[in-house]
């Protein structure tokens, strides 16, 4: 019932990066973890146990001293056209099929069987290792648009969904149309927080929407585009070597390039 | 042979008809009373009296500013009126003193109790009546009893997700997760 | 009739059949299939009205413009106020972080006396009161014996303090916490100026930093990073250009377009060898000292360029072109961590602003003048005091203190050679520590003071360093009654003095706050709802400092010894505050792994040392020793490692407590020749393997 037809929607929901503007300050992770009531964690050097669904990369064109430079990549979930995620789960516990093609989840039928994690090549899905533990009076803190999972289940950005469902109730309520939102009326909190204004959020199709335009840049490009998963996620750099590296399997067309901050 | 024998004329199909309506009866009758707990809300709030003086649902059931909804509300709206005692009730008088003056708010029992992991959005089914999913309630003078299902935790009226994905379905409305989780 | 066997089976056949004809099977599995997905154990979300309330946020040092998010009154999240001109919606990541720091379990939850080494027992607010009064009342009037730390720079609460101490006698007991607004000010005296510099970085067209890490944790970074943004549209060309020159490819350097490694031994020269080609290339300037500072810079050759930066000079013409290009050139002076840089790096990079015309332009240098006090008799801000200084003459015995109040302030952990500084503070028989936090200071202290989250309090910032034009925040608390059983520290002295017989004219600090807010024109309630008062943009007359840099003194290097880099990154926390819970995650694997720090240099650096990625190293400086990784790092200028700040924490919570190692251990303090200024920007240390 899933699988290759890759389904068209009236809005795609889509980010536009500018890897030029982002200084990797981190204030676009501290606002995901707010948001999605992610638990801090004990020893969060352990990238293999932590969570986050926004990551901030770091890249380098490995040139020596002083010809070094480096750029940084937020990593969010790509809400790809054509998942890779979503076909593999036994459960149906993952699905793209709403309007906005944001690719959506539901904890409580996870059975963590993991298929997901290893079908995703941007390694944007987490499995909870741990109980989200907060410290003793932190969880009056939590955040009320997302629930809090359990150990044993998967889970990945959602561009900040529940904004999506309060931005159309606004919408209805002050007499706008939930089917057209305006340019800005949904935001994910990580676009909402960025102090450089890194990152650009709308629907892709809506001319009136800045990443329409911005998506059909010339220094526009997506993560391994060759893999044709058709990613919602678009970044901009004038940098080559940058865009070069969004694509860093394809100029030998086989994996082995080095090692990345994970 | 002779175990057969002895057994002759002893009840036939009876004792099979015997076990299956007890058990249609314990199952009916005994099982449900079982299953769940009765518990009467904290104050006994009458829709009844409260339509009896003008007010309109919308009047303390509203949409905020932002769409979303208030659902059953706080100490805030009902001080308005009730800061103090103001008739005869003793109903209001419970409120009065033990909610709105303490400012503790009331812990009402909700019906339709949702898990974290789901989102509703009331803004989206406003064209439907509240009647179609939550008890008629203008003219309740007594809060219906709540029961309390022993083993899930969630009341007897809880919505449970069939039902929001028929309905979705039947209306070709998104039944994605995310239409309903978060 | 009896029941045989076959009787009772055929019963129990009866039963079962009926009970699938009954909801019992059925219901009770799907209300199992419910409640195994109840998940009792993790915790619940907060229900109610979703509200956004301004605040002051001042996790920060510069204080962010927020707007609290709160659902049935529980704030949850911080995000920018888009209508206050220094947030433009922009939060920093550690005011970001603002709701979940109020829970923090580093908080002190309650007065707290110390009963022993280490040992501390909560105390009632009357006992803990009563017994500040009782160790200050002996003191009234002698000179010296009560002293005072504050690690904030902008808050009215200075003011209270610095006229506190005054009215008690001790009115040189009053010191902050050093930071680049002190030594830049006076650095502007050396240029025979007046006033707080600041930097027009929304209306440059070319933004050359000099050590200052503008875009992350130098001034007000998310001003800096708005206005960098605002020249950066995305899918269009840039309209203005940022360097950076510094010891490190930090985050700002990542995003300019041009980044030259100078190392932070070499800041003084790279800004004179800039001079001199500016002049070379026909730069002049009215200063009367012009004469001198043309021959000063002359000494800065190319070649020395080269020397001093281990940069090729080419990169030097390269910049004067773009310099000469630019429309409304800026340059920004500073120590790449925010401090310690002493007089003389600020004056040969200010001094490239007036040789190029640029102080009072806009998007220039600018000055802001002392802005007017709310209590008369507190100290001038551009006097400030500084509290390194301090403590030194307290170990050597010049000062002797009987009582020390900390406020906001972390110096046992947050000073250079750490280790000494702790021990002077041994030397101080009573030691008070206004703290929301568990820190360093606190966990040394007699007596703590549970200060309140910024969520909770009234407070205020004036001037934050770096701004362009005379500033002013203003906020009140956005929760009702706070988690924890604080008060705040201004109120509790205020009490004290009042106790004590003096009275400052006000009661509480919201009253100290609306005085000020009065003085300067503004309406405190505007201010409390998110707003902002500013002043104009102004410059002054300033000199080229000629005479001061003519003193300035080189760094010698040898083969074992390296410079010193420390870096700050402002998600990692700060001095008075250690990682917050929801910002651990952003900090690298390849910056700290377990509870080791990595420090960071090139490879030639590191072929030098004899060390490879990996090594476990040993940095020693004065008496000061720090452990750590080695990561390669192409980032890092020639002849310097890197070291990360706000790691190895002594106290705080279990997240950041013990993990990496303390780089104020082995920063060392040296004095600045001609200024007096104590200076610690250009450390070295020794390098060897353990």
């Amino acid at each position: 019932m899933h699988g290759h037809v890759e389904r068209e929607f009236k809005i795609t929901w889509g980010m536009v990066i500018d890897l030029d503007k982002c200084t990797g300050c981190g204030a676009c992770m501290t606002a995901c973890q707010v948001e999605n009531n992610i638990a801090p964690m004990l020893d969060a050097s352990n990238k293999l146990r932590t969570l986050s669904w926004l990551l901030v990369f770091e890249m380098s064109n490995k040139k020596a001293a002083p010809d070094a430079e480096i750029a940084y990549l937020p990593r969010p979930c790509m809400q790809c056209g054509n998942p890779a995620c979503v076909p593999v789960c036994p459960v149906v516990a993952t699905d793209k099929n709403e309007e906005g093609g944001i690719v959506s989840q539901i904890y409580p039928r996870c059975i963590g069987c993991r298929y997901c994690m290893a079908a995703c090549p941007y390694h944007a899905r987490y499995f909870n290792w741990e109980d989200p533990i907060f410290p003793k009076g932190m969880e009056k803190a939590l955040s009320p648009n997302t629930s809090t999972r359990p150990r044993g289940v998967v889970e990945k950005c959602n561009f900040c969904h529940t904004r999506f469902v309060q931005a159309k109730d606004k919408a209805r309520q002050t007499g706008g149309n939930p089917d057209a939102l305006p340019d800005g009326a949904y935001m994910p909190a990580c676009a909402e927080v960025c102090p450089t204004g890194a990152i650009s959020f709308g629907d892709l199709k809506n001319p009136e929407h800045k990443v329409h335009e911005l998506a059909k840049g010339k220094n526009a490009f997506r993560l391994l585009e060759k893999l044709e998963l058709h990613p919602q996620v678009y970044y901009v750099s004038k940098r080559e070597w940058v865009r070069k590296l969004g694509d860093n399997y394809a100029a030998t067309g086989k994996p082995g390039a080095e090692k990345k901050h994970s | 042979m002779e175990e057969k024998k002895q057994c002759k004329g002893c009840g036939g199909a009876l004792p099979f008809v015997i076990g299956f309506v007890a058990a249609l009866i314990a199952g009916w009758v005994l099982f449900p009373d079982l299953m769940y707990s009765k518990k009467t809300q904290p104050v006994r709030f009458s829709h009844k009296i409260h339509q009896e003086q003008g007010l309109e649902c919308a009047g303390c059931h509203t949409f905020r500013d932002d769409g979303s909804f208030a659902g059953i509300p706080t100490n805030e709206k009902c001080a308005e009126c009730h800061s103090d005692v103001q008739g005869s009730d003793p109903a209001e008088k419970v409120y009065v003193e033990q909610y709105a003056k303490t400012g503790k708010e009331v812990p009402w029992l909700i019906y339709q109790y949702q898990p974290d992991n789901v989102i509703f959005s009331h803004k989206a089914h406003e064209t439907l009546e509240c009647t179609s999913c939550h008890p008629d309630m203008a003219k309740n003078d007594t809060p219906p009893v709540f029961y309390q299902n022993r083993l899930s935790g969630y009341s007897k009226q809880t919505m449970k997700m069939w039902k929001c994905e028929r309905c979705h379905a039947e209306n070709g409305v998104s039944n994605a997760c995310h239409a309903c989780h978060k | 009739m009896g029941l045989d066997r076959r009787g009772f089976v055929k019963f129990v056949v009866g039963g079962v059949a009926g009970t699938l004809f009954t909801p019992v099977i059925w219901q009770g599995l799907d209300d199992a299939a419910t409640w195994s997905q109840n998940w009792g154990w993790i915790p619940r979300l907060n229900k109610g009205e979703v509200k956004a309330t301004s605040a002051l946020s001042k996790l920060c040092p510069t204080g962010c413009a927020v707007k609290v998010k709160t659902v049935g009154g529980l704030p949850f999240a911080a995000v920018g106020n888009t209508e206050n001109p220094m947030s433009k919606g922009g939060v920093c990541p550690v005011c970001a972080a603002g709701a979940q720091l109020m829970y923090s379990p580093a908080r002190v939850k309650s007065p707290m006396k110390k009963v022993g080494e280490g040992k501390y027992e909560p105390i009632k607010w009357e006992d803990a009161e009563a017994m500040l009064v009782e160790k200050l009342t002996p003191l009234k009037g002698q000179d010296g014996k009560i002293a005072a730390i504050s690690g904030d720079e902008t808050g009215s609460a200075n003011e209270v303090l610095s006229a506190m101490l005054a009215g008690l006698g001790s009115g040189g007991g009053f010191h902050v916490m050093p930071g680049e607004m002190f030594t830049a000010t006076k650095g502007v005296k050396l240029m025979g100026g007046n006033g707080q510099p600041g930097f027009d970085i929304e209306g440059a067209d070319l933004v050359l930093m000099i050590g200052a890490d503008a875009l992350d944790s130098w001034g007000p970074t998310v001003a800096n990073q708005k206005a960098f943004g605002a020249t950066r549209p995305t899918g269009a060309d840039a309209t203005a250009q940022f360097i950076y020159a510094g010891p490190v490819l930090n985050n700002t350097a990542s995003v300019c377009d041009k980044f030259l490694a100078v190392p932070p031994t070499a800041t003084t020269a790279f800004s004179l060898a800039l001079a001199n080609q500016l002049i070379s290339a026909g730069a002049v300037c009215p200063a009367s000292d012009f004469g001198d500072y043309k021959a000063l810079a002359a000494k800065f050759t190319p070649e020395e360029f080269e020397k001093a930066t281990g940069l090729k000079s080419e990169v030097l013409k390269d910049l004067v072109a773009k310099i000469k290009a630019a429309k409304a050139p800026l340059v920004i002076a500073g120590a790449s961590f925010g401090q310690g840089a002493g007089a003389l790096d600020f004056v040969a990079g200010a001094s490239l602003n007036v040789l190029l015309g640029r102080v009072g332009q806009k998007g220039g240098m600018t000055l802001l003048s002392a802005a007017p006090k709310a209590i008369a008799s507190a100290a001038d801000r551009e006097n400030a005091k500084d509290a390194a200084s301090f403590l030194a003459q307290v170990a050597t015995g010049k000062a002797t203190p009987a009582v020390l109040l900390v406020y906001e302030a972390n110096p046992a952990y947050a000073l250079p050679q750490a280790g000494d500084m702790a021990k002077a503070m041994g030397n101080i028989g009573f030691k008070v520590s206004f703290s929301t936090y568990m820190d360093e200071t606190a966990a040394m202290a007699d007596l703590i003071l549970p200060a309140p989250h910024p969520y909770e309090r009234f407070d205020d910032a004036m001037n934050p360093y770096g701004v362009a034009k005379p500033t002013y925040l203003a906020g009140k608390p956005v929760i009702a009654k706070p988690v924890m059983d604080v008060k705040d520290p201004v109120d509790v002295m205020l009490a004290a003095a009042g106790k004590l017989g003096l009275s400052l004219g006000f009661e509480t600090y919201a009253d100290v706050i609306k005085a000020k807010a009065k003085a300067l024109g503004a309406d405190f309630d505007a201010l409390a709802a998110g707003g902002i008062w500013n002043g104009e943009l102004k410059g002054g007359a300033l000199s080229l400092g000629a005479g001061a840099l003519a003193k300035a003194a080189p760094v010698k290097l040898d083969g074992k010894t390296v410079a010193l880099a420390p870096v700050s990154k402002l998600a990692y926390g700060t001095d008075n505050l250690a990682t917050p819970p929801a910002n651990l995650l952003v900090v690298r694997d390849s910056e700290l792994l377990g509870k080791d720090l990595l420090v960071q240099m090139n490879a030639a650096t590191a072929k030098t040392l004899g060390v490879t990625e990996g090594n476990k190293i040993k940095l020693t400086a004065g008496d000061g020793e720090v452990k750590a990784l080695v990561h390669v790092n192409e980032g890092v200028a020639a002849g310097t490692v890197a070291m990360l700040m706000g790691f190895g924490r002594s106290a705080w919570d279990q997240f950041t407590k013990g993990k990496g190692d303390n780089v104020y251990k082995i920063l060392t303090v040296s004095d600045e020749a001609g200024t007096g200024l104590k200076v610690w920007a250009g450390s070295t240390v020794t390098v060897a393997k353990i």
